[in-house]
């Protein structure tokens, strides 16, 4: 559990992992947009506008991903004490409101042709915005604290609180009628075609390594931030 | 009506906010290690 | 005990609260969260009269309607349970087609018609390439 405690042996793995993330995940997000813009056939009813799927799925499900690991990161950093976690928790907040907000924003453009309304209070979408707003709460929240390279424990707290719209935001267009559809990609297969389905692999992926990246800039930043204050502490009690 | 506006305008504000925010992290870990080199070396 | 399992216990007791004291709730609110009626449910229950609702359900095959007067469309919204006439005046959304799925902002009038004043577009879950479409698409069914 603690062999990454060090944060010298997390930069040692950190500083080659960062390049390789954000190249590879560039790479995949412009293939695969490319590929979905312009090859992948439209659909049978909503025409071109399916191709913003592409971006809105992935932005949903980092937007999901990442607060599930704020919840991991909050609960490693209350149970164990380890000091990487509260480093981590701290990364993700910024780019998992980022790809919420994306996510809001693409499905608001996408629901204006489809549906015929850019913003409906229906379940989905609701719970959707309130995660966004967990996220500037736990941004202000963190930035309350005098911990500035990682989070307090009350953040860490409301972090798994938080943890609970992360089903409701899932389960939301089952359990309730919603303008939103049901969900296509299922343990069962996917109602998705497949000339349709496929682009949408390497911009999940590819997204999802960027996010890595944005993750780890983010985590050596604090890191360094963390060694300037214990150094400079150090120099004025001496 | 067309479409491609409300595409093209999802396409460009994700990567409009994606750029940013990459930006910004990969300018403050220059800035934060930067500053970390420069204290090592000073000593 | 060790005090990191003690931690441990705590927290997953913790999340498991949470969790289900947020689950619990939001299941209370299963009426009032639902963003649409649908017809079934209209048929067993009262008529919601007198306030502004929202019917959903798939546009009833060959029901589409429209008046001399080029803007009133009339059709009929299914759900495999019942079904409910409406009465729409204005433009609706490119989407709006039989056999497919629609949501209407509008009121009940007593005699069990649904008069909207603003429809929406529902897709359901399955995207396909036009050529594709009849040889897979089983409409009919609103899966939500």
């Amino acid at each position: 559990m603690h062999a990454f405690a060090n944060p010298a042996r997390f930069l040692k793995i950190a500083r080659p992992l960062t390049p390789v993330c954000v190249g590879i995940g560039l790479l995949m997000v412009l293939l695969g947009s490319y590929v979905g813009l312009f090859l992948t056939p439209p659909d049978y009813l909503q025409g071109d506008t399916v191709r913003i799927m592409y971006i809105h799925v992935p932005a949903a499900w980092l937007g999901m991903g990442g607060w599930t690991g704020i919840a991991i990161a909050s609960i490693v950093q209350l149970v164990w004490r380890h000091p990487l976690a509260g480093v981590a928790g701290r990364a993700i907040a910024a780019p998992g409101a980022l790809f919420t907000a994306i996510c809001l924003i693409t499905g608001s453009i996408w629901g204006r042709p489809t549906w015929g309304t850019w913003w409906e209070w229906d379940g989905r979408m609701t719970s959707m915005l309130v995660l966004l707003f967990l996220y500037f709460a736990y941004m202000a929240l963190a930035n309350a604290s005098d911990e500035r390279t990682t989070v307090s424990r009350a953040t860490a707290i409301f972090g798994i609180v938080g943890a609970v719209n992360i089903p409701i935001i899932n389960r939301s267009v089952v359990w309730w009628n919603s303008l939103h559809q049901g969900p296509s990609i299922t343990l069962r297969g996917s109602s998705i075609s497949s000339e349709i389905l496929w682009p949408l692999l390497p911009t999940v992926i590819g997204f999802s390594l960027l996010f890595g990246g944005i993750v780890l800039m983010r985590m050596r930043a604090n890191l360094a931030d963390a060694k300037v204050e214990a150094r400079m502490r150090r120099m004025a009690a001496s | 009506m067309n479409h491609w506006a409300f595409i093209i305008a999802a396409y460009g504000l994700t990567a409009l906010g994606s750029a940013g925010v990459l930006l910004w992290s990969y300018l403050d870990m220059r800035r934060a290690e930067k500053a970390v080199a420069d204290l090592e070396n000073r000593k | 005990m060790k005090a990191k399992n003690q931690r441990l216990i705590l927290a997953l007791l913790g999340l498991v609260a949470v969790v289900g004291a947020g689950l619990l709730a939001v299941s209370g609110l299963k009426e009032e969260a639902s963003f649409f009626y649908a017809p079934g449910d209209v048929a067993a229950n009262d008529l919601p009269l007198g306030k502004a609702a929202r019917l959903g359900g798939m546009v009833a095959d060959k029901s589409i309607r429209h008046d001399a007067d080029g803007v009133t469309i009339h059709f009929v919204v299914e759900d495999g349970k019942a079904k409910v006439p409406v009465v729409f005046k204005g433009i609706a959304p490119d989407l709006f087609k039989e056999n497919s799925g629609v949501v209407a902002e509008g009121e009940f009038r007593a005699d069990g018609t649904f008069i909207a004043s603003n429809l929406l577009a529902k897709h359901d879950e399955r995207y396909m390439p036009p050529e594709l479409e009849g040889k897979m698409h089983k409409s009919g069914s609103l899966t939500s």
